[in-house]
């Protein structure tokens, strides 16, 4: 173990300083336009189709149930996988990872306010269904409004994934500060790795704190409508390509694997599912003793704000940038993944696990507080008891993710599914590659019917007591 | 044994006082009641008393320590000596009932071995627990778990959890407002048998003054922070 460490400390080193010349980083502007304006344009698109979609849903419109399903399996689809597949199809470009963008969280927006919105208060909506007013005005004047806070919170939280997401799409060739990325590390040029790592954190934090104005102020967010407009104007596909991405994906059918691919196929999928698996129990192992510095009920809170930098820090960057920084240390495989998958997993479950450990209810803790408890002893009778269920909820819906997230690290040579896809395209095996997109969307959407069910049956008072 | 005088609370500066010139003595074994109406400083009294609530003027000692001037470990040591009894809200669900009247031994265990009752607990420190339990009438109710208790059971194991603090005194903020009036005369009685019969300092506030004046030794009244 001591080689890995000695590797990953000095290419720690080599990352130091970051370039931040003037050259270098007028030169980013368009790269960061690029990402940005991807990330516009698929979200504009996404509000513009996963909106109606969501109100058709929650108002039991015509089809419903199709568009329920159909969303569903769209979203088991990692967003990667759909980059490659529009990489191929519409080549190399923002366009691609609009389109990528854009189909991933329409079936996100669609699905998630489809939710929100069949949750909303009843009586108003049956008051407004009461005057005859169409499906359009019940949404326009009841749903849309009754639900106005969760859906800017949720569309907010969307967004910064989208951004996150618009890196993953441009290693895969879709432009912007993610092609920029792969380009430093394969040049080996870290010191702009780093500063595009400080770019990447400073624009999910720039989303972060555009999210907390848009909700005190929900006309921002009609700001998404010219910055999306611009960028789908700049980056449309190039029409002439049509007939050739039409031949392309005629090329993918039917989808198939020969013998040794079809043998080989088990093993791929277990590692995928250990990458998954490991990566969760890695984030989870970092991210519980961070999340107890990180809770102001149980810390000071000068402590706490710190802790969250680190963790908003490690939630800004994608698996897959940890992927490549950790491959020149520990090599390529399952464990680079597992271990890129823990770092990020470690900042999003941190947060998490930090806001539910405050959000126990206060009596037993000030209780237990009174008998002169210990700090140590105070978080495991109180707290951790008290905030068990969502600790846990958390913890799986994160398993969920990161078996989509473990195709992704495959395509920077962790291995499992992921991995094979990404070499079948790059051999331009398109049939095989449709085959694997099918194998993973399986294995998503398995793991999203499991995690389903076993969150229902556990609840949230899943742990016999003593 | 508590020793309070001329004490004065004030939530933030320019606010009225939330106590003004309270004095008030308690002695072991001895029963007082806090009335008056909602707001008028009764729990911000017993908060003070165990170093959560800030005082401005006064002094407050209880066993001859002077609690303004605890810190850490010493503060510590003087909550471990007084038990605090709330609603019955203040019980933590998924812990058992064994463990939650045991958590009253949080003042003094140490760290690991709080860590350790909680995978693997003794028999000597079930029979501790059962013998609380025993004390407030619900023995039986050992293993069960604490979501499977009614309102009054659960006042009963935060009482059996005070004892196990070997407290000097009890602080009961409205420790049965959400009980119905049968079930709180029960637990008020219980309060004072248990007080008097172990040489406890008692003080809890109420809202029943008709029960104040049946079960305890003196009902101290409060208004808008002062003793009426």
């Amino acid at each position: 173990m001591i080689d890995p460490f000695a590797n990953l400390l000095r290419l720690l080193q080599s990352f130091f300083p970051p370039d931040l010349s003037a050259a270098y980083l007028f030169a980013l502007l368009v790269p960061i336009a690029q990402t940005v304006g991807m990330a516009a344009a698929g979200m504009l698109i996404a509000f513009l189709l996963g909106v109606p979609l969501a109100a058709a849903i929650a108002t039991r419109g015509p089809g419903h149930r199709i568009i329920i399903a159909v969303l569903s399996s769209l979203r088991a689809i990692p967003d990667l996988t759909l980059a490659i597949l529009a990489v191929v199809v519409v080549g190399l470009g923002p366009a691609a990872g609009i389109i990528a963008l854009a189909i991933f969280y329409t079936a996100m927006v669609g699905r998630v306010y489809g939710d929100l919105f069949s949750a909303a208060d009843a009586a108003p909506l049956e008051a407004l269904r009461a005057t005859g007013a169409s499906r359009v005005a019940i949404a326009a004047y009841g749903l849309i409004p009754l639900t106005l806070p969760d859906l800017l919170t949720f569309g907010t939280y969307a967004f910064e994934c989208a951004m996150r997401a618009s890196i993953i799409v441009g290693a895969v060739g879709g432009g912007g500060i993610g092609t920029e990325l792969t380009g430093t590390l394969s040049t080996l040029d870290y010191h702009r790795t780093l500063t595009l790592v400080i770019v990447l954190v400073a624009l999910v934090a720039g989303v972060d704190g555009f999210g907390m104005l848009a909700r005190r102020n929900p006309r921002l967010v009609l700001l998404l409508l010219p910055a999306g407009l611009i960028s789908l104007w700049l980056y449309r596909p190039q029409i002439f390509a049509f007939m050739h991405a039409l031949h392309t994906f005629a090329r993918m059918f039917p989808p198939q694997l020969d013998g040794a691919q079809f043998a080989s196929l088990p093993l791929l999928i277990a590692q995928t599912l250990a990458i998954a698996v490991g990566g969760t129990l890695i984030g989870a192992a970092l991210a519980f003793p961070l999340s107890l510095v990180a809770a102001r009920r149980v810390v000071p809170f000068a402590l706490a704000v710190a802790v969250r930098r680190v963790l908003d820090v490690a939630r800004a960057i994608p698996e897959l940038v940890f992927g490549l920084i950790l491959i020149v240390s520990v090599g390529i495989g399952p464990l680079a993944g597992a271990l890129a998958l823990g770092l990020h997993s470690a900042g999003v479950l941190g947060k998490l696990y930090a806001e539910s450990l405050e959000n126990v209810p206060a009596a037993p803790i000030d209780a237990l507080a009174a008998t002169g408890a210990r700090p140590l002893p105070l978080i495991a009778f109180g707290f951790l008891p008290l905030a068990l269920g969502p600790l846990v909820i958390h913890t799986l819906f994160r398993l969920d993710w990161n078996v989509r997230a473990a195709t992704v690290v495959g395509l920077i040579g962790a291995g499992g599914v992921g991995q094979a896809l990404y070499q079948a395209q790059q051999l331009f095996f398109y049939r095989p590659m449709l085959a694997y997109v099918l194998v993973t969307w399986g294995l998503v959407a398995l793991s999203d019917w499991f995690g389903e069910r076993l969150r229902r049956r556990l609840g949230w008072n899943f742990v016999a007591a003593g | 044994m508590i020793e309070i005088s001329g004490v004065r609370v004030a939530y933030g500066s320019g606010a009225p006082f939330a106590l003004d010139d309270v004095t008030l003595g308690v002695a072991p074994g001895e029963c007082v009641a806090l009335v008056g109406p909602s707001g008028s400083g009764k729990t911000t009294l017993l908060r003070s008393l165990n170093g959560t609530v800030a005082i401005a003027a006064g002094t407050i000692h209880v066993d001859g320590l002077d609690v303004a001037r605890l810190r850490g470990r010493a503060l510590r040591r003087l909550r471990s000596r007084l038990a605090m009894i709330a609603q019955q809200h203040d019980l933590v669900d998924r812990l058992s009932v064994a463990q939650n009247v045991m958590a009253g031994a949080l003042g003094r265990w140490s760290t690991p071995h709080a860590l350790r009752f909680l995978v693997a607990a003794t028999a000597a420190e079930l029979d501790e627990a059962r013998t609380a339990l025993t004390a407030v009438g619900i023995p039986e109710k050992l293993r069960s778990r604490t979501t499977e208790l009614s309102g009054g059971q659960r006042q009963r194991v935060a009482i059996a959890r005070a004892l196990v603090q070997h407290p000097a005194a009890i602080l009961a903020d409205e420790p049965i407002a959400s009980l119905d009036p049968a079930l709180g005369e029960q637990i008020v009685q219980l309060l004072c048998e248990l007080a008097r019969a172990r040489k406890i300092a008692l003080i809890c506030s109420l809202h029943q003054i008709e029960l104040a004046r049946r079960y305890f030794d003196r009902v101290v009244e409060l208004v808008g922070g002062r003793i009426a």
